[in-house]
This record gives structure tokens, C-alpha cells and sequence, in this order.
């Protein structure tokens, strides 16, 4: 463990400086410790967590066992599956594109990244867990695959026991040409347990395809925050469902740079706000003038169940380039009332049938998970925090399997 | 006969605009009848009355619903006493699977009769036979309620609700704009099927071509937000043989 007095400014780093990480530090000496000013940071508190002193979690790297999922406890792997390679690395790729000071900050204070090589096609659950209160967490993953294969990752998250803690862990994905990755994040937080600022960076070369999509649920702060260069022809899919209620603040920070020619971009987010909860959507798409033949789509949608939920959305289009197919927009508003009335006029309550609209907004995105254990899990989490428990039946989220549950019975 | 219905001097807006003046209207249980007017005259605005649509304020009067004033009602309440609108043009709800919808509508007004609920598989059984019967696709069940159907389709939704959540007094409002002969006879089959000489329908209608399919009782003229005349059958040949104004005008 150390102590860490962010507070003080960048001098306290100095003791962190390695070889390894002196790109890190010239970005994060441009960029400046965020504060309250940070554009990248306006809509959530960060201040809060840079003018404290941390103790920062160091924890002892330990034998990796074999497993059937990727286990990283307090920023160690514990357990990793066959099929893919896992070790760490001093040696890291750093993308001095990426806008957020704290990815850089995140490098800085990681000594090794988590480094997973796929060669194969592979399917990879990934478990985060953190067990100590009140501590800085740290850690980075690094992700590479070889050209043509494909690569699924689940994240989850668990944190019961980590208690006002702040994690900084983040990805740097590296896709090879004609690879195609998804990367699903599913991850509820509570209030009073830690608290996430995810910094992510994607890389697709020639011809490769990235799907992120991510579903975050809770009361409780947490942004994440990720920059995406794309390379010729590849294509970058990225949906985000955001369910959250009380007070917190939550959402997602995000650049993707069209950096080649007739690259295609993707991004949709769905928002549901309940209580006072505040939505973040600040989400760029950059066009470069090397950008030629790009089609851009970005929207985001929230649904305000409350009159004190607010969502701040920023949808932006930065183009260098006629030779374009973008649009974005924004929507902000509250359930369809026509819609509510026709199934009330069923016979259904009120609150059911909000219940029904709601599920079925998000379902939009919940449903572009293509693994069925995936998005069955992903459902049950939602189910979990909007009813309290799993109690939806399949015909309610229905795959055409009615045929199966009539011969059942 | 006891009325189903009896709307006693009903004065309703939508928005600034007053619709319905002092509509008075006895409606027979166990008979079909038929509401017909001009563009304008309010016949929408009453079945929207009758079933308590947002859009519509009701500044005075009283629908009695088997002798019981449910003006102060909600939606789901009339729903669940046995009323149901076909609507003109049914909402699409995108996400709101077609069969969990029903189901969660059938078992809703199941519990309020102190009835068992269905299981899936049995509600699936009976609304998959049913379909069948209506000439629907057996894939709209398990779509997305009414999102892309074509009119025909939303039509024949509209009916096959009906079918499954027998109510006792059904609005159907303009059940047949839109729809090809086929449609319009499979939707008429539905409605035959429950007709039971209890059940009481109120179907608005423009044009007299539902009639052809469905025997109605009575005939009632709205016109500028009242009744204007009532009478059998026969009135439907009068009214497509000189129109709403003569009738207005005698």
C-alpha cells in the first residue's frame, strides 16, 4: 500500500515514473490533473476524488490458476481459462489520442498492465472484484488479437466489501486487421460502494469490427469514458443502456476518430432516469480528412421518470471531409402517453405499464447482444434492479420460442 | 332489456374545443348497435369518453356502465369492469412483445374476476388457435405489439384482443377503414363469435359496409355532439341514400 495525495498535484507521480511510462506522463503533464473545470469531467464530480489523499491498492501478484473465467481480484489475475494467453507487462501501448487525463493517470500508477493475447476465436468472461474499502484502485487491461479471429468479452464487476473506494482500470484494445471483437460491461453499483472512472481506448485496424456495448445500472456515481480510432474499413458499434436512479451521477465520455477512409461508426445510447439521477452522454465523432466514405450514426435517447432527473446529452459531429454519411441526435422526454393508455385500456395498471415500457426500451439494446447467455444475463440484471428480483418469464423478452413452451406443458 | 350503457347529458372537450354538448344516449344490453355521422360530429370523442382517454375533459354529464357512473374511473378499471375500444388506429409499441402484453392484460382482468391465472403455455395455446381462426400470421404473436403490422394486421389484433379478454361492451371504433374484403370478413367472424345476445357492441362507422357482415339493432345519428335520431336498421339504407344533411335538416 502507498499513499497518495492527488491533491498535491502531479509532483507526487514523480516516485512512479518507469521507462515504460514516459509517454504517459508527458500526456498527463499536457492534460493537467482534472478538476472541476475538465471539460471531459463537467457533468460528473470529479474534484471530489482528485483533491484527497489515497492509499493505493498494491496488491502482491499471486500463481494464476486455470479457471473457466478470467478472475481479477484487486487488480491481480487469480484465474484465467484455456485459449487465451495471460500475463503482464511492463511494455505497453499507449494511444496519445485518448482525451482523458485519467487513462494516463491509470497508466502511471499500474506498474504492469494485465496483458491477454487471443489468437484463436475465443469467448472470455471477465470478473472484476475488489474486496478493500476506502483504497485507489489502479490497473490496466491490455487486449490483442491476431488478425481473422473473433473475440468476445463479458465484464462484470463486484465490489460489496470495497466500500468509498475509487478504481481507475481501463482497456487498450488492439484489434488486427479483419478481427472482430465484442465487448459487453454489465455492472451495477449501489451506493456506498466504490466508485468506477473506466478509461478505455480502442484501436481497429484495416478491415476489423469492434462491438462495446455497455450496461450500467444503480444509484450510484460512475463514468466511463473511452476514445476509438478507427482504421480503413473497419467498423465500431457502440450502444450503451443506462438505468439509474437517487442521486447519482453516470453515464459516458467518448471520442471515436474516423482515421482512414469508408471506416463506419455506430453509437447509440438509451437512458432511463428515475429520482434525481443525473445521465451523461458526451459523446464526440471526429472525421479526419483521411476520413473519406465514413458513415457516422450517434444517438441518445432518455426517458425521465421523475421531474428531478436530468440528463445531460451532447452528441457532437467534428468533420474535415464533404465525402460523409453522419447525423446525430438527441431525445429527451417521458413515456409515450399513447402508449401507456392503449395498454391501460387492456386492463393493465398504470405502473405495469410503465414497467412495459420501460423493459421494452431497453430491451432495444439488451437484445443486440448476440450470445444468449450474455443477454440473458444482462437481462436478468436489469430485471434484478428495476423489479428487485428475476421475475420476468421468457414470452416477455420472447425469442420465438413459444412453440417450445406450448409443447412443454 | 337493462341498458348497458346510459350516457345522461354528456359535455366533453379535447383541449379548448367543446365536442360532445349534452349527449344523451341509452345503449340496450345484449344488442348491437351503431353509431354513424359526419366528419367532426364527436362519434370518436365518445367512444374516447366512454373508455377515459387523456385527451378528453369531460365538463359535465354522467356514463352509467351497468348502472354505475364511471366518469371518475381510470383506463384500467373501465378495462377490467368489461369494457374494451377496438381503437382506429392501435398504437405501436415497439419492445412490448405482442404475447406478454396479452397475457399480462387476460391474467390482469383473470385476477379482477377472481379467476386463475393462465400459464404461458396455456394462454399461448388458446391465442395461437385463435389467431388461426382470425387468418393472422402466427409470428405477430411473438412480435413486437403492433410495431409494422400492416392495417389489416393491427385489425385483426384489435379483434383477437377481444376475443381472449371477453368484455361485456365493445367500441369498435371504425373497425373497418382500411381493411380488404378478407379482412373485413375475418374481422367480422370475430365479432360474431361473441356475440351472445348479452354482450353489448356500439360500432362507429362511416360507411355501412361492417353492416353487410354484422347485424346491427339500432342506429344512432351523432351529429355536432348529440344524438339526433335513433331508429332500426333500416335507417343505415336512408342515411347512404341522402346523407347526414337532409337528415339534419327534417
Amino acid at each position: 500500500m502507498k499513499s497518495l495525495d492527488l491533491n498535491a498535484g502531479l509532483d507526487v507521480l514523480q516516485a512512479f515514473q518507469t521507462q515504460y511510462n514516459s509517454t504517459a506522463f508527458e500526456r498527463l503533464n499536457e492534460l493537467g490533473l482534472p478538476g472541476k473545470k475538465t471539460e471531459q469531467y463537467r457533468y460528473f464530480d470529479i474534484a471530489a476524488f482528485m483533491q484527497r489523499e489515497w492509499t493505493l491498492c498494491q496488491t502482491q501478484r499471486v500463481e494464476v490458476q486455470e479457471g473457466k473465467i478470467l478472475e481479477i481480484v484487486d487488480g491481480v489475475v487469480v484465474q484465467a481459462p484455456k485459449g487465451i494467453k495471460v500475463s503482464y507487462s511492463k511494455q505497453r501501448t499507449l494511444n496519445v489520442a485518448h482525451f482523458d487525463p485519467l487513462y494516463y493517470l491509470g497508466h502511471i500508477l499500474s506498474d504492469a498492465v494485465i496483458h491477454i493475447e487471443a489468437s484463436s476465436d475465443a469467448k472470455v468472461k471477465i470478473v472484476h472484484r475488489f474486496t478493500q474499502s476506502k483504497v485507489l484502485y489502479a490497473y490496466r487491461v491490455m487486449i490483442e488479437t491476431a488478425p481473422n479471429i473473433s473475440l468476445q468479452i463479458a465484464e462484470s464487476f463486484v465490489g460489496c466489501e470495497a466500500k468509498e473506494s475509487f478504481v481507475l482500470y481501463g482497456y487498450d484494445l488492439h484489434a488486427a486487421r479483419d478481427a472482430r471483437v465484442t465487448i459487453i460491461k454489465d455492472e451495477t453499483l449501489v451506493e456506498g460502494i466504490y466508485t468506477p472512472v473506466y478509461s478505455h481506448f480502442v484501436e481497429l485496424e484495416a478491415q476489423s469490427s469492434a462491438n462495446m456495448l455497455s450496461f450500467d445500472y444503480g444509484n450510484a456515481d460512475g463514468l466511463q469514458l473511452f476514445g476509438a480510432k478507427l482504421g480503413r474499413e473497419s467498423e465500431f458499434n457502440a450502444q450503451h443502456l443506462l438505468y439509474v436512479k437517487g442521486t447519482c451521477k453516470r453515464g459516458t465520455v467518448s471520442k471515436i476518430i474516423h482515421a482512414d477512409k469508408n471506416a463506419k461508426s455506430r453509437q447509440r445510447a438509451k437512458n432511463i432516469l428515475g429520482d434525481k439521477a443525473r445521465g451523461i452522454f458526451d459523446a464526440l465523432i471526429k472525421i479526419e480528412p483521411e476520413g473519406g466514405g465514413t458513415k457516422a450514426l450517434q444517438n441518445s435517447q432518455a426517458v425521465l421518470l421523475n421531474d428531478g432527473a436530468y440528463m445531460a446529452s451532447k452528441p457532437q459531429l467534428e468533420i474535415y471531409i464533404d465525402d460523409v454519411e453522419a447525423s446525430h441526435g438527441s431525445t429527451i422526454g417521458e413515456l409515450d402517453e399513447q402508449a401507456l393508455f392503449y395498454l391501460r385500456s387492456r386492463g393493465i395498471t398504470l405502473q405495469e405499464a410503465q414497467k412495459m415500457l420501460i423493459l421494452a426500451f431497453a430491451n432495444e439494446i439488451i437484445d443486440a447482444i448476440e450470445d444468449e447467455e450474455i443477454r440473458e444475463s444482462v437481462h436478468h440484471s436489469f430485471e434484478y434492479v428495476y423489479y428487485g428480483e428475476g421475475h420476468i418469464e421468457c414470452i416477455a423478452t420472447c425469442h420465438n420460442c413459444s412453440d417450445s413452451i406450448i409443447g412443454a406443458k | 332489456m337493462s341498458n348497458m350503457i346510459e350516457i345522461k347529458d354528456l359535455d366533453a372537450n379535447i383541449g379548448d374545443k367543446n365536442i360532445l354538448k349534452g349527449l344523451n344516449l341509452a345503449l340496450e344490453a345484449g344488442k348491437v348497435h351503431v353509431i354513424m355521422g359526419p366528419n367532426g360530429a364527436g362519434k370518436s370523442t365518445l367512444s374516447k369518453a366512454i373508455v377515459g382517454h387523456y385527451d378528453i375533459s369531460v365538463n359535465g354529464g354522467e356514463i352509467l356502465y351497468k348502472g354505475e357512473n364511471i366518469i371518475d374511473e381510470e383506463p384500467e378499471i373501465r378495462a377490467l369492469k368489461g369494457i374494451f375500444l377496438s381503437f382506429q388506429n392501435p398504437v405501436e409499441v415497439p419492445g412490448v412483445n405482442n404475447a406478454y402484453f396479452l397475457r399480462t392484460a387476460v391474467n390482469a382482468k383473470r385476477k379482477f374476476e377472481g379467476k386463475e391465472e393462465l400459464n404461458a403455455a396455456e394462454f399461448l395455446r388458446e391465442a395461437k388457435g385463435l389467431a388461426t381462426e382470425l387468418g393472422m400470421k402466427p409470428e405477430l404473436i411473438t412480435r413486437s405489439l403492433n410495431e409494422g403490422f400492416s392495417g389489416g394486421e393491427k385489425k385483426r389484433n384489435e379483434t383477437l384482443q377481444m376475443l381472449m379478454l371477453e368484455p361485456d361492451f365493445i367500441i369498435l371504433d371504425e373497425i373497418d377503414s382500411g381493411l380488404d374484403i378478407d379482412a373485413l370478413r375475418a374481422v367480422s367472424e370475430g365479432i360474431n363469435k361473441i356475440k351472445d345476445g348479452k354482450r353489448t357492441f356500439l360500432i362507429i362507422t362511416h360507411y355501412s359496409r361492417i353492416l353487410d357482415y354484422v347485424e346491427p339493432d339500432f342506429v344512432h345519428v351523432l351529429k355536432d355532439g348529440k344524438i339526433i335520431k335513433t331508429a332500426g336498421p333500416e335507417l343505415v339504407a336512408e342515411l347512404e341514400e341522402k346523407g347526414y344533411t337532409a337528415l339534419g335538416e327534417s
